[in-house]
């Protein structure tokens, strides 16, 4: 049993790596700050059918959590850092995030078109 | 305070569940020498969390941008598989229920399985864990903020968290033998279906399956982000707006493993040879 869940933990592990190393280079940087527990900014055009990746940067004391539940992405900055976020091609229309750590303030959405 | 207790509660409810379901199952087949095991993975998950938690904050580059991801996609189907595993074992047992339940553990306690039960709490606690720290962390480093009014309602989330484990794990005890593995399966058959299909969700966001639009939507009904619909989401792996591939995952795993909790006994296990039936026969092996 045990060496079953190994190999299973391993088998995910490679396709994971795998489709890692197949995915396309260098698609858009969108850069986003997040400071006092709200997004800067707090609305990011982009383009529908093309994949990006958001950067962003928590100018907090705090770690924060950006969550798209649309996006299917959650994503722990720590306080002080940048970190990139890939986003997959997105078809037109609006996907709201949040900073999951501080929701009541921290809100902001992606418009594809 | 009302806004970080119920996100703490929210995040470690999942594994108090999953807790309180293994520490009764132990209490109800006569095995509580081995609550050790899942001490100790609940334990050495918290650990893991914190490190982890450390981990993510002090490290950068490369590693950190799709680590963390790549990590909390693995430790989901980890925990799909040995919360199927266990729910699969638990099934054996409730069918040995006529026979002798305690001369089973015996023999399960003598091949020594009763460990992997431990790893049902480490992944329990490690899935959120890690989230959980990193949340309480920056309320106690926000103070000014949050205020620790915020701190108080974090801690009070997990505490309360507890609070319902142990309400299961007594509740368990309550339950006749039968009735609670009966429960207890379509629990962690319910809590699994919707780790999988969250696990698929991941994917998806990460690029690893191809994105699909949503198959409905119920947002108007119960959105994601409410209070209900993030409890909901964390006990059944509700989704307002679900895509095909989790859709599919979710009701594969429940159909398949569904099969495997609550099949009627086969005739191979119903056999005067009980040895036929005995869970070392299995999967364990």
């Amino acid at each position: 049993m045990t060496r079953r869940v190994t190999a299973a933990i391993f088998m995910v592990l490679a396709a994971v790596m795998t489709a890692t190393a197949v995915r396309a280079a260098e698609p858009k940087e969108i850069p986003i700050t997040i400071e006092n527990n709200r997004f800067s900014p707090e609305e990011i055009k982009v383009k529908a059918g093309e994949p990006f990746v958001l950067v962003v940067t928590n100018k907090d004391k705090a770690p924060e959590e950006f969550e798209s539940k649309d996006l299917r992405i959650e994503k722990v900055v720590p306080a002080g850092k940048t970190m990139k976020i890939r986003v997959r091609a997105l078809k037109p229309g609006t996907y709201p995030f949040v900073g999951e750590y501080h929701e009541k303030t921290a809100k902001g959405r992606i418009i594809a078109e | 305070m009302g806004a970080t207790f119920v996100v703490t509660l929210r995040e470690a409810f999942e594994a108090a569940l999953l807790l309180g379901i293994v520490y009764a199952y132990l209490e109800r087949v006569g095995a509580r020498t081995e609550y050790r095991w899942v001490t100790l993975g609940g334990v050495l998950g918290l650990v893991a969390s914190v490190a982890a938690g450390v981990a993510v904050s002090f490290l950068s580059g490369p590693l950190l941008d799709l680590g963390p991801d790549l990590v909390a996609a693995a430790v989901i189907f980890v925990a799909v598989a040995l919360i199927t595993w266990h729910g699969w074992w638990m099934r054996q047992h409730a069918r040995a229920l006529k026979g002798d339940v305690y001369r089973r553990l015996d023999e399960a306690r003598a091949t020594q399985r009763l460990w992997i039960v431990g790893l049902v709490a480490f992944t329990g606690v490690f899935r959120e864990g890690a989230e959980t720290v990193l949340f309480l962390w920056g309320l106690m480093s926000q103070t000014t903020i949050g205020g620790w009014g915020g701190v108080t309602g974090g801690v009070l989330g997990v505490a309360t968290a507890a609070v319902l484990g142990w309400a299961i794990f007594r509740g368990g005890r309550q339950l006749s033998l039968p009735r609670f593995f009966g429960v207890t399966s379509v629990l962690l058959l319910v809590v699994a279906a919707g780790l999988f299909s969250t696990g698929i969700g991941k994917l998806i966001g990460l690029g690893f399956i191809p994105a699909a639009d949503p198959l409905w939507d119920t947002s108007w009904l119960l959105r994601d982000d409410s209070v209900v619909g993030g409890f909901l989401s964390g006990l059944t792996g509700y989704r307002a707006r679900p895509t095909a591939p989790e859709v599919i995952g979710y009701v594969g795993y429940l159909v398949g493993a569904g099969l495997l909790f609550f099949t009627p006994r086969t005739p191979r296990a119903e056999t005067p040879d009980r040895e036929a039936a005995r869970p070392s026969a299995g999967v364990l092996s």
